[in-house]
């Protein structure tokens, strides 16, 4: 594998200057990351409304330490009430939500009047990106009684999340 | 003559009825404990089913190496096509996606080629950004991630695979041990309700030898009427009734047996029974209270009724006309009569009792052959 990256390397290296590669990882990766995971889009029957995940991030008020079943440690992570926050937005919590992933996972899910849920954009002080399965994600604080072994348990938390709507 | 009636001994039926209960208990036990068995399995059986197939055709039931797999293909396919910096970065936004997804822990855990793979994506987005790689060739190389993901997909389908048959084969052993369990369990319940059906028979029969045992205890063998017992029992029976008791002796009874002997004085006895029956009615009910001394006891509303019973009586035995060979008067059968009336209850037939046996006892000093009542107060 490294072989291969090696002789790939060699033939591109030279072929831009220092200046012009500069530009082109800005355009690489700025022009999908901006369209993707800058935002959150909130939607409420006919309205949409967008809170920028900077916003979220220096919203980000709670810090706790759990275990993630998915990296198999325990990692601290920093966000907001997922509760409050749909009290927030949407005046109270809404009985069932819709979200909508960037990996293109759709689900509906009810039961968010609960204080262990929280919406995630900060992981081990690091902003959460796609790959480190953010920019944001729902996790829930305390979890009892369940196999960190069996992921299935742990299908509601919801990676990647671009949209939420309430379903009323 | 005694005034407290002889109470009959009784059959010991309580350990009868202690294990007749533990018989019952175990039986309802084993059936109880059968569905308790069947309710058990049930809920053994369905959260194990729910967990191998619960989310099979849904998003979450794929595999998180699947969805992966799909997203590092689509970043080739992009890579394939991508003639601008623009469809280049769509490619490096799919390429994201499938590293989140793949970098788990328990991939990291179990698969060798993960961590390579991941950093082999790693260095690929870096050239990428970099441009130091040409698309084309970055998704050849992306090949290698997408064989890891492969053999995982495989190696996780051959682990639920095995999972499954372990789970059908643990069904198959727990439903194996289910109807053995049960039909054991059953064939006990059966048994322990046979056994107590058996004990119940046995209890039933003890009681019926148990009540002719007391309705023989109640009876005269010789004459087949009431004895001393069954006169006690019957007064407490009548109680708040008014009722007559006429006491009856044979004249001279000894000089009977003494001339014709104790079969005859039997059969003589009998006789008087009979008697007694067809003179006094239906409703009068009969004892013989030892020897030659014979009881009646009936409905009796007032003194001339007594008085009719005692004089049908007589006028029964005329009729009857039974000889008695040694009769110091030369007559034939003879019989010394008392009676008085009372209102029957515990306290009051002791008094009856003694009034009658007065009246008789008048009787017989009185030359015998004859009747007397104690009139009511």
């Amino acid at each position: 594998m490294k072989a291969v990256l090696s002789r790939l390397s060699l033939r591109c290296s030279g072929a831009l200057s220092k200046a012009a590669r500069g530009l082109v990882v800005l355009l690489l990766v700025g022009v999908p990351l901006s369209a993707s995971a800058q935002a959150l889009s909130l939607i409420n029957g006919d309205s949409t409304q967008k809170v920028a995940l900077g916003d979220l991030r220096d919203r980000a008020d709670t810090s706790f330490t759990v275990f993630d079943p998915f990296q198999g440690r325990d990692v601290e992570m920093r966000g907001v009430s997922f509760r409050d926050f749909l009290i927030e937005h949407f005046g109270e919590v809404p009985p069932t939500l819709h979200f909508t992933a960037w990996d293109d996972y759709e689900v509906s899910l009810g039961g968010w009047d609960d204080p262990t849920w929280y919406l995630v954009t900060i992981e081990e002080g690091e902003p959460l990106t796609l790959r480190s399965r953010g920019p944001i994600r729902l996790v829930e604080r305390e979890y009892t009684g369940r196999d960190v072994e069996n992921l299935r348990d742990f299908n509601d938390w919801i990676w990647m999340i671009r949209s939420i709507e309430a379903q009323w | 003559m005694s005034t407290e009636p002889e109470k009959p001994p009784e059959p010991p039926v309580r350990w009868r009825s202690g294990r007749l209960f533990t018989w019952l208990s175990l039986s309802l036990m084993s059936f109880v404990g059968l569905m308790v068995l069947i309710v058990y399995e049930a809920r053994w059986v369905y959260p194990e089913i729910q967990a191998y197939f619960s989310q099979t055709g849904s998003l979450t039931g794929q595999q998180l190496a699947t969805r992966a797999r799909g997203y590092v293909q689509r970043a080739q396919e992009e890579l394939l096509v991508a003639t601008s910096p623009l469809e280049v970065g769509n490619a490096r936004h799919s390429l994201e996606l499938a590293y989140g997804l793949f970098d788990v822990d328990i991939y990291r855990q179990k698969y060798a080629c993960t961590a390579p793979s991941l950093a082999l994506m790693d260095d690929i987005a870096d050239l990428l950004d970099t441009e130091q790689i040409d698309p084309f060739d970055a998704a050849h190389a992306l090949f290698v991630p997408v064989q890891c993901l492969t053999s995982i997909e495989m190696n996780q389908l051959d682990r639920r695979g095995m999972a499954i048959n372990d789970f059908s084969s643990s069904t198959r052993r727990h439903n194996q041990v289910m109807t053995y369990s049960s039909v054991l369990i059953f064939a006990l319940g059966l048994l322990f309700w046979v056994m107590h059906q058996r004990q119940l028979k046995r209890t039933e029969r003890a009681n019926a030898e148990k009540f002719a045992w007391m309705a023989r205890a109640m009876r005269d063998p010789l004459t087949g009427i009431g004895n001393r017992s069954a006169l006690y029992q019957d007064v407490a029976r009548y109680s708040g009734r008014s009722m007559g008791l006429i006491l009856v002796d044979i004249d001279f009874f000894k000089q009977y047996n003494d001339a014709l002997g104790h079969p005859e004085g039997d059969r003589l006895l009998r006789r008087l029974a009979t008697l007694l029956e067809d003179a006094l009615g239906e409703e009068a009910r009969l004892y013989r209270l030892g020897g030659d001394e014979f009881a009646a006891l009936l409905p009796c509303p007032s003194d001339q009724a007594l008085t009719q019973f005692c004089e049908a009586l007589q006028v029964g035995l005329e009729a009857a006309q039974c000889p008695h060979p040694a009769h110091p008067d030369n007559k034939d059968l003879t019989l010394s009569i008392g009676g008085a009336r009372f209102v029957a209850d515990a306290t009051s037939f002791a008094g009856a009792y003694a009034a009658a046996d007065k009246a008789l006892y008048q009787v017989k000093t009185a030359g015998r052959d004859g009747w007397q009542i104690t009139a009511s107060a």
